[in-house]
């Protein structure tokens, strides 16, 4: 409950300041969002599985953060940035699906 | 998250009988999916639950279980906040996201919509000015053939303006020819004088003869030149001749004589000559000279329209 309102808190602090994204990180923003998604679903079924901790998510999340825009940034050097976001975006993606579905499995035990 | 600590995790969890680690075994989507959660939560979860026993036998060897009972456990409270900062970090992160590409979005669709919207007027102009093009491409065909065809008339007209100068006296020319002088008869009487009709009959000759251009005492004869007598005196026109009267004609000297015989008016006027007794001369000059007629001046004018055009040309060209 407390970390939804961490998410509520966090979404009207973003809608209030709007902060503008320098130019340069721009472009990492998407990847940094889509890996984020995974770490919060991640943490979420670890939450329902009863093994989470908070330590583990944190880490896990800023890890997850910046090893996904180091990767896109490091294509981007290499001229193969597009490639390499598909690949994290394919990966994230696959994790974010089946960690949603172990969700559904103990919300709904379907 | 690293390959060692997985399979560690894993053997702690249910040991397996595979001595090959998961990577080489596995595929790598079945591997991604079957380690969509971090490894670490079950890691934890294992020390935790070791920790809860006083004598955890499996986890005995390894150093890190051994560290952590030293730790004090984290308070209760501490995890919920935690979790819940990272959740607004990412809340954040979120909406940042969300807000700039929304607020790109307008920005970059209207680029590429005007950028479509150009491509297309860019597009409809080059077809205009592609069959501008070719309108203007057959249009300069069709006006270089009206330019040549121009020319070609313009030549044309302009040596007929020659010739029709040359045989209607506004034009100075300079020929071959034949010079002729005719007087009165010596010691003769008044009706052996030279008249205006034999004069006329004379001219009348030569024309028939194919005399290109006629003078007589240097006054050039055209189409309107008449003949009168005035008195005693010839005139042309107004101007009054004096005898002897030398006739300069230019045309073919090798023929012009001997057609002038052959001629009904050459004839007339050779039998004049000989029953009046006239002094008549005739040579051959290789190259005379014959001025232009004093223009006339422009007495009437009217409007040539296709049914005057042709029976004007007739006019011009009948002498």
């Amino acid at each position: 409950m407390i970390a939804a309102v961490g998410l509520l808190v966090g979404v009207i602090l973003g809608l209030v300041l709007q902060p503008d994204v320098p130019i340069g990180l721009e472009p990492y923003l998407p990847i940094a969002v889509v890996a984020a998604l995974d770490a919060v679903f991640g943490g979420l079924r670890a939450y329902l599985d009863g093994i989470f901790d908070d330590k583990v998510f944190v880490v896990s999340f800023f890890s997850n953060v910046v090893i996904a825009a180091a990767i896109v940034y490091l294509g981007d050097q290499l001229g193969v940035g597009g490639q390499l976001s598909t690949g994290v975006i394919v990966v994230l993606g696959i994790r974010i699906f089946s960690n949603v579905a172990a969700i559904r499995r103990h919300l709904f035990h379907a | 998250m690293a390959s060692p600590t997985t399979t560690n995790g894993r053997s702690t969890e249910s040991p397996r009988t595979e001595t090959l680690p998961d990577q080489v075994v596995m595929p790598l989507l079945d591997r991604i999916v079957r380690q969509s959660l971090d490894e670490d939560y079950e890691v934890v979860a294992g020390r935790k639950a070791a920790e809860a026993r006083p004598r955890p036998r499996r986890a005995a060897g390894r150093p890190r279980d051994r560290l952590s009972p030293a730790k004090p456990p984290p308070p209760p409270g501490r995890p919920r906040r935690v979790a819940a900062a990272v959740m607004a970090v990412f809340g954040v992160i979120v909406t940042i996201a969300a807000v700039q590409t929304s607020r790109d979005a307008p920005e970059a669709t209207a680029s590429r919509a005007s950028l479509v919207l150009q491509v297309q007027a860019r597009r409809d102009n080059v077809a205009g000015l592609q069959a501008r093009l070719e309108r203007l491409r057959e249009s300069t065909t069709d006006l270089r053939t009206t330019v040549a065809q121009g020319t070609e008339d313009q030549q044309a007209l302009a040596a007929r303006v020659e010739r029709l100068e040359g045989r209607t006296g506004f034009a100075p020319v300079t020929g071959p020819g034949i010079r002729i002088t005719v007087d009165d008869a010596p010691q003769g009487d008044v009706a052996q004088t030279v008249r205006d009709s034999d004069l006329a009959t004379l001219v009348d000759g030569l024309w028939d003869a194919g005399a290109e251009a006629i003078s007589v005492n240097g006054k050039r004869l055209t189409a309107l030149t008449a003949f009168r007598n005035v008195g005693p005196a010839i005139h042309i026109g107004i101007t009054p001749l004096v005898p002897p009267y030398t006739l300069l004609v230019i045309g073919d000297p090798d023929t012009l004589a001997a057609n002038l015989l052959d001629s009904t008016f050459g004839q007339r006027w050779y039998a004049l000559k000989d029953s009046l007794g006239f002094v008549y001369d005739i040579k051959t000059d290789n190259s005379l000279t014959l001025p232009a007629a004093r223009p006339r001046r422009l007495r009437a004018v009217r409007l040539l329209t296709d049914e005057t055009k042709s029976s004007a040309q007739e006019e011009v060209s009948t002498p």
